[in-house]
C-alpha cells in the first residue's frame, strides 16, 4: 500500500522518495520459522523468543540521487497485535514500542540507522487461526506531510514453556450402560509439540460390533467474548488406531507423533481476545456407522530447542518412550491388561472412583466431521463428560446427549 | 460369486501393480517419501473386506512381493549408516492403520538388521503394535507378514552377545505372543456373521489355519530351544493358549501341530502336561485323534532309537504315562463316545505292541481297563454294526495280528472277558479271526490249559449262546468246518497231554448241540485214533500204552455214541468201522472184544438206523470191506459176522441191491482173514453166494437191469475163477456169456444199453487176452466160448 503511494508520487515526479530496508542483526544465524498468512500461504520469518532483543539496521535508500528528502521525523516501532477478522478496523496492540531514528529534517543521501529494542517482552506466540491472527512486526515510518513512507517487517515469536510440573496421565473409564465399556489412557495430559502420545484403549465390555477406532486432534479456537463469541473447531488430523471389532479384554495401543502436524501451543485467553485449545477425540465407529466419541483436552506446549536437545530426554525419540513396552507374551485369555502395557497403566480398580463416565450415543443430528473415508456421514455419539450417572439408569430410553461438539 | 471375487481381486492387483511400479520408479530416483506414499496406497488395498480368504491371500502375496523391493532398497540405503530411527517414525505418520503397520514392520526389519542392539525392544514393539488390527482376516495376514519378516533375525542364542540384542527367550516371547494373538483372531472368525454360514466359515478357517500354525513351526526352528526351554517356556505357553481359547477347531489343529512340529525327544519328556491338556479340551475336539497321533509318533520313534541310552528310560515309562493320562482323559471327558474311548485304548495297545513287544501284560492291562470302562458305562452288549464294535474289534484284532501267534494271545487273560461285551455276531467274527490265524500260521495249541482257554475264547462258535440267531446253513457249515480244521491244531507232542487235550476239547464240543457235533466230533475221533496209533508206535517206551489205547477207544466209543444219539447213523457207522480198522492194526490187550464191539455197533446202526436202501447197500459194502481187511477175529467171532453180512445182503429190499450185496459178500468168504492173517478161500460159499446172485438176477423184471447184473456177475465169476476157486468152471462162464448175449440185442437202444455192451466187451476182451496168454501161472481158459 505504502509502495503504491510512493510509486504514485514518483510517477508524477513529486519530490523525492525512498526505499526502506530493515535488516535484523544475526540474520545468518537466527532460525526462520514458518507461519501461515491469512490466506493460508506459508511464509518464513526470523524467529524470536520472549525477552530477546530485536536489533538491526534501517537502510533508507533515496530513489533519486542528488535530490533531498524532507521528513517530519523517522521512527521504528515494535508492535505486537491481535487482529480479529470480524473486526478488521481494530487491531489490538498489546505491545508497542517506538524508537525515534531521526528528528524532522532532510535526507540528502542514503542513510543507515541502527536500532535496538532491548530485551523486548513478547508475551504471546505468533498465531494465524480461522478468526484471529496474532503477529509481531517492526514498522519504520518516514513521516512526511502528504504521505508517510512506511515499511513493515514481520517476525515470528515462539513462546517456550518449561516442563510442566504436573503432567499426569489421562485415564478414564467410559461407556454406555451394558453396551460398551472402555478404559482409555493417554500417558500425559500435556504434550510438547514434538511429543508422542502413547496410550492404550482397554475394552471392558463390547456388545456392539465396532468397525474402526480413530483418534482425532481437534483444535478449538475461541474468539471474542460474551454474545460475540466465535468458536471454530478444526480437525487437524484423524488417525486410525484400530481396524476391526475387538472383543472384551483386548487392549489397543495408541501412538501418535505430534511432530508431523501443524500444531501450536495451547493458548489461554490471549489478551482477553482469544483462546486456542486442543482436544483428543477418541472416536469409535460401529458397523452401522454410528459414531461414539469422547473428547479430552490436552495441553500443548512448546519446548525450548536447547532443553529439547540437552534435557533429560533420551537423544533418540525412538527409544523406549515411543515403544509400547511389553512384558512377555500373552498367556491365554488372561486379561491382556496386565501385559504389553506401559508400566504406568493401572487396572481399572486403581482408578479414582469418579472416573466412570457415561459414553453416549447420538442417533440424530449428525455432526459431519469431514469426508475422509474413515468417517462416513453418520450419526455421532458422544462419550459424555457428564457427572457419572447412577449405576442403574433411571430410564433406559433416555440417553442424555452431552458434550456434543460445540 | 466366484466371478465377482475374481473381478475384485483383479482390480486390486491392478492397483497394486500400478502403485508398485510408481514406488519402484521413485526408489530409483531416490525419492523415498514419494515411494513410501505409493507403498501406502498399494497397501491400502489390504484394507478391503470384500475378498474371500483365498483371494485375500493372493493379494497379500502380490503385495508382500512388492514390499520385498522396498525392503531391499531400504537395506541397501541404511546399511551404510543412515539413521533408520527417523524413518521408523515417519512411517507412523500414515493415518490408516493397516498400511501403516505393514510399513512399520518393513522398516522395523531394516532397523533391527542395522541396529541389532534394538532387536529386543523392536520385536516387542512390533508385535504389540499389531494389536491395532482386530479384524481377523486382516490381522492374521498382518501378523503373518510380521512373522515372515523377522524369521531370519530372531535371536537364537541362549546367552546374549549384547544384552539388548536379545536371546532366544525374547524370540519365544515374541512368537508366543504373536501366536496367541493370531489364534484369538482365528477363533474369533467362528463367531462372526450369521449362524447359517457356519459351514462356510469353518471352511474359511480351515484355509487359514496354516497361518496360525506357522508360529509353531517358527518356534520349532529355533535351534537354541533345548529341552529345558521347551518344557518351561514353549510348551506351557502354547498349551495355555490352546486350552483357554475354547475352540474345538483350533484345539484339534494346534495339538496336532505341536505333535508334528516338535521333535519326539521333547514329546517324550512332556507327555504328562501335553496329555493333561488334552483332557481339558472342548467337547467337540476329537481328542482321540490327537492322542493317537502322538502315540503313533512316539511308538515309531521308540522303535527307531532303542540304542539311545537317555531315551530308553523315558521310553520305558511311556506306556505307564500314556495309560494313566488316557484314563484320566476318559474320566474328564464324560461326553466322549464309547467308540472313541475304545480307539484310545487301541492306540495304547499299538504303543505297547510297538515299544514293548514282549510285555504282554501291558496289552492285558489295556484290555482290563477297557473291560472296566464298559462295566462303568454299563455297556453289556455291543451291536455288531456299531462304531464301538468296530473299534473293539480293532482292539482285539491288533494283538492277534501283531503277535501272529495265538499262543501269545492266550496269555492275555483279559481277552476272553472283554469278548463278552460283543454281541453274538461280533464274538463269532472275533473267534473266527482267531481260528483263522491259527490255521494260517499252522499254530499248534500244545497244552490242555491252552486248549481250555482258547476254546473258552471261541465259545461263540462252539456252542449255542443266550442270544439266538438265524444262520444261513452254508455259513454255518463253513463256520463249523473251520472249527473242524482247528481241532487238528489242538495238538501236543506228548501223548498223555494230547489225550487230556482231546478229553477237554470234547467236553467243549459236546456242548455244541446236535447240529454242531456232526462237524466237530469226527475230527476228535480221528485225532483219538491217531493218538492210539502213536501209543502203539511208542509201546516200547510206555508200559501203559495198551491200557491207554483201551481208554482212548473207550473215549472214541463214547464220542461216536454221542453222534449216534444225535442220529448221525451214517457218520457213526463209518467212524466205528474206522475204529475197528484202527483196533485191528494196533492190537492191544483185549482188542478183539473191542473191535467186535465197534463192528457190532456199526452193524447195529446198519440194522436199526439205516433205512434207505441205497444207504443200506453202501453201508453193507463198507462193513464187508472193513471186515475183509480185518484179521483180528477168531472164528468164533468172525463166523456170525460173515453170516450176518450175507443174511443182511440177501435181505436188502430191492433185487438188484440184493444181487450186488451177495456178490460183495462172496468176497468175505474168499479173502476174509483168520486171526493168523490167512485168507479163508472158502470156494463153496463163494459159489453159493454167486449162484444166489444169479438167481436173484433172474428175478429182476427190468431186462436192462437184469443184463447189467449178469455182466457184473460175470466179472465176479471171472475174478474168483482167476483167483483159483476150483468150483467155478469155464462152462459157468460160457453159460453167463451166452445168456447175456441172448438178452443184449433185445434191449432198447439207450445209453445205458450201450454201457452194458461196453462193459461186456471189455470183459470179453480181458478174457480173450487171458486165454491167449501163455503165462505159466495163468489159469486155463480152455473151452471158453467167446
Amino acid at each position: 500500500m505504502e509502495y503504491g503511494l510512493n510509486a504514485f508520487q514518483s510517477f508524477f515526479g513529486f519530490g523525492q522518495s525512498a526505499d526502506i530496508e530493515i535488516v535484523l542483526d544475526g540474520t545468518e544465524n537466527r532460525p526462520l520459522a514458518e507461519i501461515k498468512t491469512e490466506d493460508g500461504k506459508k511464509e518464513r520469518h526470523l524467529l524470536y523468543y520472549d525477552g530477546e532483543s530485536v536489533a538491526g539496521k534501517v537502510n533508507i535508500k533515496l530513489k533519486k540521487t542528488g535530490s533531498k528528502l524532507e521528513h517530519q521525523g523517522i521512527k521504528i516501532e515494535f508492535i505486537g497485535q491481535i487482529e480479529l477478522y470480524y473486526d478488521r478496523g481494530n487491531h489490538h496492540e498489546f505491545t508497542s514500542l517506538v524508537k525515534e531514528l531521526a528528528r524532522p529534517g532532510e535526507l540528502i543521501q542514503n542513510t543507515i540507522y541502527n536500532f535496538d529494542f532491548q530485551n523486548v517482552e513478547k508475551p504471546f506466540e505468533s498465531y494465524t487461526g480461522c478468526n484471529v491472527r496474532l503477529r509481531y512486526l517492526l514498522r519504520v515510518t518516514v513521516v512526511r506531510r502528504l504521505s508517510d513512507i512506511v515499511k513493515e517487517q514481520d517476525i515470528v515469536v515462539h513462546t517456550l514453556s518449561s516442563y510442566p510440573e504436573m503432567n499426569s496421565s489421562i485415564k478414564m473409564e467410559v461407556g454406555i450402560e451394558d453396551c460398551l465399556h472402555i478404559e482409555f489412557e493417554y500417558n500425559k495430559s500435556k504434550y510438547h509439540l514434538k511429543d508422542v502420545i502413547v496410550g492404550k484403549i482397554y475394552f471392558l465390555l463390547v456388545r456392539i460390533k465396532l468397525k474402526h477406532m480413530e483418534i482425532a486432534i481437534i483444535k478449538r479456537e475461541t474468539t471474542g467474548s460474551g454474545p460475540n463469541t466465535f468458536v471454530e473447531n478444526d480437525t487437524i488430523v484423524k488417525y486410525e488406531i484400530m481396524d476391526g471389532a475387538p472383543v472384551r479384554g483386548e487392549s489397543i495401543p495408541i501412538r501418535v507423533f505430534l511432530g508431523c502436524y501443524d500444531l501450536t501451543p495451547t493458548m489461554k485467553d490471549i489478551n482477553k481476545k482469544f483462546s486456542v485449545k486442543y482436544f483428543l477425540n477418541l472416536v469409535l465407529m460401529d458397523e452401522e456407522d454410528r459414531r461414539y466419541f469422547k473428547q479430552q483436552e490436552i495441553t500443548l506446549w512448546r519446548k525450548g530447542e536447547k532443553s529439547y536437545k540437552g534435557g533429560g530426554q533420551s537423544a533418540s525419540p525412538h527409544q523406549p518412550t515411543h515403544l509400547v513396552a511389553g512384558e512377555g507374551g500373552p498367556k491365554g485369555t488372561e486379561s491382556p491388561r496386565t501385559i504389553g502395557g506401559e508400566p504406568t497403566l493401572h487396572s481399572p480398580s486403581d482408578l479414582p472412583s469418579s472416573a466412570f463416565e457415561d459414553l453416549q450415543r447420538e442417533d440424530s443430528s449428525p455432526v459431519q466431521q469431514d469426508t475422509s473415508p474413515t468417517s462416513p456421514d453418520a450419526p455421532e455419539t458422544v462419550l459424555g463428560n457428564d457427572p457419572p450417572p447412577p449405576l442403574i439408569p433411571e430410564t433406559k430410553n433416555q440417553i442424555p446427549v452431552v458434550d456434543s461438539e460445540e | 460369486m466366484v466371478e465377482q471375487q475374481e473381478k475384485l481381486l483383479q482390480e486390486a492387483l491392478g492397483i497394486v501393480r500400478e502403485q508398485a511400479l510408481g514406488m519402484k520408479l521413485n526408489l530409483d530416483k531416490g525419492k523415498l517419501m514419494d515411494a513410501l506414499k505409493q507403498a501406502s496406497v498399494m497397501l491400502s488395498e489390504l484394507r478391503t473386506s470384500l475378498l474371500s480368504p483365498k483371494s485375500y491371500y493372493e493379494l497379500y502375496m502380490a503385495i508382500s512381493d512388492e514390499l520385498r523391493h522396498l525392503e531391499l532398497y531400504l537395506f541397501d540405503e541404511y546399511k551404510k549408516g543412515r539413521k533408520v530411527a527417523d524413518l521408523y517414525e515417519v512411517v507412523q505418520y500414515f493415518g490408516n492403520i493397516v498400511p501403516r503397520l505393514y510399513l512399520l514392520i518393513t522398516v522395523g526389519l531394516i532397523y533391527m538388521k542395522t541396529n541389532p542392539s534394538l532387536k529386543q525392544a523392536l520385536l516387542r514393539d512390533l508385535v504389540e503394535m499389531c494389536r491395532g488390527v482386530q479384524h481377523p482376516l486382516r490381522g492374521l495376514f498382518l501378523r503373518n507378514y510380521l512373522l515372515q519378516c523377522v524369521r531370519n533375525i530372531l535371536p537364537d542364542v541362549i546367552e546374549p552377545t549384547e544384552p539388548s540384542e536379545g536371546t532366544v527367550k525374547d524370540s519365544i516371547d515374541f512368537i508366543l505372543m504373536n501366536f496367541a494373538e493370531m489364534n484369538k483372531l482365528w477363533v474369533r472368525m467362528q463367531h462372526q456373521g450369521h449362524s447359517r454360514d457356519k459351514e462356510k466359515r469353518e471352511k474359511e478357517r480351515e484355509e487359514l489355519r496354516l497361518l496360525v500354525g506357522t508360529n509353531l513351526v517358527r518356534l520349532s526352528q529355533l535351534e537354541s530351544i533345548n529341552l529345558d526351554k521347551y518344557c518351561k517356556l514353549v510348551l506351557p505357553g502354547i498349551l495355555e493358549q490352546v486350552v483357554s481359547c475354547k475352540d474345538a477347531i483350533a484345539q484339534e489343529y494346534l495339538m496336532e501341530c505341536i505333535i508334528q512340529v516338535f521333535p519326539d525327544e521333547f514329546h517324550l519328556t512332556t507327555l504328562n502336561p501335553f496329555l493333561k491338556s488334552c483332557a481339558e479340551l472342548q467337547t467337540g475336539v476329537n481328542v482321540k485323534n490327537v492322542v493317537i497321533s502322538l502315540v503313533d509318533r512316539l511308538a515309531s520313534y521308540s522303535q527307531n532309537c532303542h540304542q539311545d541310552e537317555t531315551s530308553t528310560q523315558e521310553i520305558s515309562q511311556l506306556f505307564d504315562i500314556f495309560s494313566d493320562q488316557v484314563s484320566s482323559i476318559i474320566q474328564c471327558r464324560t461326553d466322549m463316545p464309547p467308540e472313541d474311548i475304545v480307539s484310545l485304548q487301541v492306540s495304547l495297545v499299538n504303543l505297547a505292541l510297538k515299544c514293548y513287544p514282549e510285555r504282554v501284560d501291558y496289552v492285558d492291562k489295556v484290555l482290563l481297563t477297557t473291560s472296566l470302562i464298559f462295566e462303568r458305562l454299563q455297556l453289556t452288549c455291543v451291536e455288531h454294526t456299531s462304531a464301538v464294535s468296530r473299534q473293539l474289534n480293532r482292539l482285539l484284532s491288533i494283538p492277534v495280528q501283531q503277535y501272529n501267534n495265538i499262543l501269545t494271545v492266550l496269555k492275555l487273560t483279559q481277552f476272553t472277558p472283554l469278548l463278552s461285551v460283543f454281541d453274538l455276531t461280533g464274538r463269532k467274527a472275533m473267534a473266527t479271526s482267531v481260528v483263522n490265524n491259527a490255521l494260517a500260521n499252522n499254530t499248534m495249541v500244545p497244552t490242555p490249559d491252552q486248549v481250555e482257554t482258547i476254546l473258552g475264547m471261541i465259545s461263540a462258535l462252539i456252542c449255542d449262546q443266550e442270544e439266538q440267531q438265524e444262520q444261513d446253513p452254508e455259513d454255518f457249515a463253513e463256520e463249523q468246518g473251520l472249527l473242524g480244521r482247528f481241532i487238528h491244531h489242538l495238538k501236543s507232542e506228548v501223548p498223555d497231554e494230547q489225550f487230556l487235550i482231546l478229553v477237554g476239547a470234547r467236553k467243549h464240543f459236546m456242548t455244541g448241540g446236535d447240529k454242531r457235533i456232526r462237524y466237530t466230533l469226527p475230527p476228535i475221533v480221528f485225532q483219538a485214533y491217531q493218538l492210539a496209533f502213536k501209543y502203539s508206535q511208542i509201546r516200547d517206551q510206555d508200559d501203559m500204552w495198551d491200557k491207554k489205547c483201551g481208554k482212548i477207544l473207550q473215549f472214541c466209543h463214547q464220542t461216536i455214541m454221542a453222534l449216534v444219539k444225535a442220529e448221525y447213523a451214517d457218520l457213526a457207522l463209518r467212524l466205528f468201522l474206522h475204529g475197528t480198522l484202527a483196533i485191528g492194526q494196533i492190537r492191544f490187550t483185549n482188542y478183539e472184544t473191542i473191535a467186535y464191539e465197534f463192528l457190532s455197533q456199526a452193524f447195529t446202526l446198519y440194522e436199526d438206523e439205516i433205512c434207505d436202501s441205497k444207504s443200506q447197500l453202501g453201508a453193507i459194502t463198507l462193513i464187508v470191506g472193513t471186515f475183509e481187511r480185518l484179521a483180528c477175529f477168531s472164528e468164533e467171532n468172525s463166523e456170525p459176522v460173515m453170516t450176518q453180512c450175507a443174511l443182511a445182503a440177501s435181505k436188502l429190499l430191492k433185487k438188484p441191491d440184493q444181487c450186488r450185496g451177495v456178490c460183495v459178500c462172496a468176497h468175505l468168504f474168499w479173502s476174509g482173514k483168520s486171526q493168523a492173517g490167512q485168507e479163508l478161500k472158502d470156494g463153496k460159499r463163494v459159489l453159493d453166494c454167486l449162484k444166489k446172485g444169479v438167481r436173484i438176477a433172474h428175478q429182476c423184471m427190468d431186462p436192462s437191469v437184469q443184463t447189467q447184473l449178469f455182466v457184473e456177475l460175470l466179472n465176479h465169476y471171472v475174478y474168483f475163477y482167476e483167483k483159483g476157486n476150483a468150483l467155478i468152471t469155464v462152462s459157468m462162464l460160457n453159460q453167463l456169456i451166452s445168456k447175456i448175449r441172448e438178452e443184449l440185442p433185445n434191449l432198447d437202444s439207450t445209453e445205458e444199453t450201450e454201457q452194458i455192451g461196453k462193459h461186456l466187451s471189455n470183459t470179453i476182451e480181458h478174457l480173450r487176452n487171458r486165454s491167449e496168454s501163455t503165462e505159466a501161472d495163468g489159469v486155463s481158459y480152455d473151452g471158453l466160448t467167446l
